[in-house]
């Protein structure tokens, strides 16, 4: 029949495409991965060929036995988990009221939120070191949060507000007909239903606070205090770098991420809303 | 009045194809509406507020001084000379024009490229986990390797672009030296930007489309809709609430581009690739010139938020339609 | 709140002084370090240094030498912090906003003066009482880093120079002799290139990579007292120093890598694989080369001279104090171990060059390849010691950048490089 034919060519075309541009976004990573199997990496070699001759685990086992290494991994999990949590149900509250409910004042403090956005976070450093200071949260692994939270609400808060706006409003007059108000209608209307975007939201904060370096670098000073891209960093050497450690140490690094990412990308199952309306 | 207020979100009832009549359900009581409200947003607003908002307006008071680091040396006032300064300097009005064709290039193929993989990866593709997650990887890969990874493949000599430029394309006769000029410098980090911001714009597509009712796809293809004008129709109405933020975002980010810039280039060769941010960064934390280096970053602050709120007033005008 | 803490902390050093005097008898410490009474001191001394992670340097640091210097000062805990070399700059600027600077820091030479200029280093050679013993021990060269308007901030840790790297066996099979001045240089050129390779390659046109060319035609960047540029960088010596450079570019006896630029062949890989024939470049290169390059012997010897000599740059580290440390004493006791000749040849061992000067023939049965550097180190100058030399580091590989391009005639950059430079110079005088 035509339609399995039409259906089989059309998937057909559809995987070529995918294959084709999964092939170019993921070459550079392969590239990597091949390094961090290769023991001598002070100079990249030739990037068209991916095998590694000699493939070796040294790379790996060097950088797991490096002191301190799994600390600064498990520093940098107990930070980033409690971030997220935070910025995730900050920021949902947040989009919440403004995407969903009208009070004075909603627009000054919008335009404040979008201002954030457009800040850069580099040049905040030294009043925010100093901020630290006065709160005598240098040199500790849990004043990190604060400024972790601080820092993503603007940008997590835009994101939800932008994906609440989607919610049909009639769920929500039906249910303060039941006589709900705004929080039960939050909790029970708004974040299940937006499941694929605090799903979003909960990947782009855990990876923004896994990966963060620059204010973890200034603001920690205990070795044993330190974060994961810090580890990573002091592989580079002053004039020279084993790139196999660094990579191999940076392919470890990448892990939690994708578990992260793959787990809560589950949520992006079509069909979320079907059904809804005719409740 | 409608809940538009918010720059550049459109208000849709997916499908409908009306305007809302009713903008929000009103509580029990204007008041304890309010009171909710604030209940919502001030623990976030208060910790924003300490932590961006406060230091960002330490930072704009810097601007008006000659700051000098050592706490209790005296940091006179020079007031706005510092902006002065960074509207006649050359190399800071360069840097405006290297970020926005940056932005410029990196946009629209970040939205189209991500949007076009988010729609391919909708459908109920088996192996479709496997690829969403290929294409994430460039997200979560570190800038450090990735710029690495992007110096070699731009190498002067035989890499992979020349190569492909030279080779198989033969849009050139001989290999490009391709970060000792402005342009091709730029064009190197604009498709790093590119590659490693599809991922993102793909994550968020992906979820406003999966957001989209299934119904009103079905009713559209019993309506007799193929899959493109399925697309068309519904889909792409759907997110255009995704598509702005999207849209916001990425152009923010583009003007906002450093780290690439710092790794890939450092603004060289002499300032040729210079975007604003990496220009604050090596007359604040090399020079020591901390009044400067806010003062660009306000400038560059204040030229995005307008550029945002044209394109806030614009798309508000086109939805009115 | 912090005055009386520094209260305590300025009574403690002065008992420990005293009580230093009256125990020296007893204690006696069998190292050549020399000091005496160390027991008294206390406390914890942070010390911010750019070792990278799974060296050798840091693991001499860790496990050999705080060990030591613990032993002998049982109450001192010596803190070492690791912070990877491109954020330390950083890092340091954002402490000194927020006064959270560490006890001692290992600065790069060319922070030292910056630093001293925002007046946060300890002025070493009026507080310490000893600086002079310690001074006489350096090289002078070493130890010019660390001057700063009269006054000594730091003490030299340890130290490197370029001298001209090549491969001995790839010149016997082009036939030609090893060049020991500039003009052999360009007369073996042509050889070099029918051989394969260029005759010089070079990755950049900062200070580092020109001064050993501008020193060596006897040219200079500013005057003694560093004031002025103008006369010396566009001096008729310095034009021809850069001038060898650029006309080797022209005629296609140099890698465009001296553009920058990143991404093109590096100086290591192109000597190895004989694409380049000779580069400058310091001790780093052996264990390097060692681990990359198994099979290839590189050979060592001083940078081609021209009229002034065969001059090349000094580099390395210093080692300072900074002014808001609670515990100098202890730091003080650490920074004369570090110099002490256990902890100066125990990194020679991992790369690092001693700055004591008469270490030279130990250091040779240490490590061969040490040697050259040594002599070279004899003559070697530091790079202008002032704050503004980060800025005109910059637009003196801006303007020499632009001489290779073409876009100008050397004198034309030298000469806008030397104006520029007055400007910021006079600024600190």
């Amino acid at each position: 029949m035509t339609t399995t034919r039409n259906r089989i060519l059309t998937h057909g075309l559809r995987y070529l495409l995918l294959a084709m541009a999964a092939f170019v976004m993921v070459y550079p990573f392969l590239y990597m991965v091949s390094t961090s199997f290769k023991t001598r990496s002070l100079s990249l070699g030739d990037p068209t060929s991916l095998w590694p001759s000699e493939p070796t685990l040294a790379n790996y086992a060097d950088v797991l036995s490096t002191e301190n290494f799994v600390r600064y991994f498990l520093n940098s999990a107990a930070v980033a988990v409690v971030s997220t949590t935070l910025i995730v149900l900050l920021a949902a509250m947040m989009a919440y009221a403004f995407a969903r409910l009208d009070w004075p004042g909603k627009r000054v403090f919008f335009s404040l939120i979008i201002v954030g956005l457009t800040i850069p976070t580099m040049m905040l450093i030294i009043p925010q070191f100093l901020l630290a200071r006065d709160l005598h949260l240098l040199n500790s692994l849990p004043g990190l949060v604060p400024f972790y939270v601080g820092t993503a609400l603007a940008f997590n808060t835009f994101l939800l507000a932008g994906f609440f706006e989607q919610i049909p409003y009639e769920l929500d007059e039906a249910m303060a007909i039941d006589g709900a108000g705004p929080w039960r209608r939050f909790w029970n209307l708004a974040m299940p239903l937006s499941k694929p975007a605090i799903g979003t939201c909960v990947i782009f904060a855990f990876l923004g606070t896994w990966d963060e370096f620059a204010w973890a670098l200034t603001v920690l000073n205990d070795v044993d205090n330190r974060t994961l891209p810090i580890a990573i960093a002091l592989f580079q050497g002053q004039h020279s770098t084993s790139w196999g450690l660094v990579f191999a140490a940076s392919l470890i690094a990448i892990v939690p991420v994708l578990i992260i990412y793959i787990v809560f990308q589950r949520n992006f199952v079509a069909g979320l809303t079907t059904g809804a309306l005719k409740n | 009045m409608s809940i538009s207020q918010m720059p550049a979100v459109a208000p849709q009832t997916a499908g409908r194809g009306t305007r809302r009549s009713r903008p929000r359900v009103a509580a029990a009581g204007p008041r304890r509406a309010t009171r909710a409200a604030y209940a919502f947003v001030l623990p976030g607003f208060a910790l924003y507020a300490l932590i961006m908002l406060y230091p960002a307006v330490q930072t704009l008071l810097l601007s008006f001084r000659d700051w000098q680091i050592v706490p209790g040396t005296p940091s006179p006032w020079v007031g706005l000379d510092n902006y002065i300064r960074a509207f006649h300097d050359p190399v800071f009005l360069d840097s405006l024009v290297n970020s926005a064709a940056y932005t410029a290039f990196t946009v629209p193929l970040q939205i189209i490229i991500g949007l076009g993989l988010a729609v391919l990866l909708d459908a109920k593709l088996p192996g479709r986990v496997a690829f969403r997650v290929l294409f994430y990887l460039p997200v979560v890969t570190s800038w450090v390797v990735v710029s690495l990874l992007f110096q070699y493949i731009f190498q002067s000599g035989d890499g992979v672009a020349n190569h492909v430029v030279v080779d198989i394309l033969g849009l050139s006769d001989s290999n490009i030296n391709w970060f000792q000029n402005r342009w091709t410098g730029m064009f190197a980090i604009g498709v790093l930007g590119v590659w490693k911001g599809v991922g993102w714009a793909m994550l968020i597509f992906l979820a406003a489309l999966t957001a989209v009712p299934n119904e009103l796809k079905e009713a559209a293809s019993l309506d007799g809709a193929n899959a493109g004008q399925r697309f068309r129709y519904v889909s792409l109405p759907a997110i255009r609430g995704a598509l702005s933020v999207v849209f916001i975002l990425l152009f923010i980010g583009g003007f906002n581009v450093f780290i690439s810039v710092l790794l890939m280039t450092g603004g060289g060769p002499g300032n040729a690739t210079q975007v604003p941010l990496t220009y604050m960064y090596q007359q604040a934390f090399k020079f020591l010139d901390f009044g400067y280096g806010s003062a660009i970053s306000f400038a560059l602050t204040a030229l995005v938020l307008a550029a945002s709120a044209l394109q806030y007033w614009w798309t508000r005008r086109r939805m009115a339609d | 709140m912090k005055h009386w803490k520094t209260g305590i902390a300025a009574v403690a050093a002065i008992a420990s002084l005293s009580v230093a005097g009256c125990s020296s008898s007893s204690e006696q410490s069998p190292s050549a370090s020399g000091t005496a009474g160390g027991d008294t001191l206390t406390g914890t001394v942070t010390y911010w240094h750019a070792y990278s992670a799974d060296s050798p340097e840091v693991s001499t640091l860790e496990d050999t030498i705080i060990p030591a210097f613990e032993k002998l000062h049982p109450g001192v805990t010596v803190e070492d912090v690791p912070v990877p070399y491109d954020e330390l700059h950083q890092k340091l600027v954002t402490a000194v906003a927020g006064e959270q600077l560490p006890d001692l820091v290992r600065a790069d030479i060319g922070w030292v003066p910056e630093l001293a200029n925002l007046g946060v280093l300890e002025p070493v050679s009026d507080t310490m009482p000893d600086f002079q013993d310690l001074a006489d021990k350096v090289f002078p060269g070493t130890l010019a880093t660390n001057l700063w308007k009269g006054t000594y901030y730091g003490l030299p840790l340890d130290t490197n120079t370029r001298v001209m790297l090549y491969d001995a066996s790839f010149f016997e099979k082009a036939g030609v002799a090893v060049p020991t001045t500039v003009d052999q240089l360009k007369a073996a050129a042509p050889a070099l290139k029918s051989a394969g390779a260029y005759a010089f390659a070079d990755n950049g046109a900062s200070g580092w990579n020109v001064l050993p060319w501008i020193w060596s035609a006897g040219g200079d960047i500013t005057d003694a007292d560093v004031t002025k540029s103008t006369g010396y960088l566009n001096s008729a010596a310095s034009v021809k120093g850069v001038q060898t450079l650029v006309d080797l570019f022209n005629s296609g006896y140099m890698p465009d890598i001296i553009l920058g630029g990143e991404g093109g062949l590096a100086t290591s890989d192109g000597l190895a694989t004989n694409k380049y024939a000779t580069i400058l470049d310091g001790p780093w290169m052996y264990p390097i080369f060692a681990g990359q390059y198994p099979d290839f012997t590189v050979s060592a010897s001083q940078v081609p001279a021209g009229d002034g000599g065969s001059i090349s740059v000094v580099g390395g580290e210093d080692i300072v104090l900074t002014k808001q440390s609670q515990n100098k004493e202890a730091a003080m006791e650490f920074m004369r171990y570090l110099l002490s000749e256990d902890a100066q040849l125990a990194m020679a061992k991992v790369g690092q060059m001693p700055v004591l000067s008469d270490l030279g023939d130990q250091l040779s049965a240490i490590n061969a390849y040490y040697a050259p550097f040594v002599e070279q180190l004899q003559t070697a100058k530091p790079r202008p010691v002032t704050p503004a030399w980060t800025q005109i580091d910059t637009i003196l590989q801006d303007e020499i950048r632009a001489a290779f391009r073409g876009e100008k005639t050397v004198q034309e950059a030298l000469d806008s490089a030397a104006s520029q430079a007055d400007v910021l110079l006079a600024e600190y005088n």
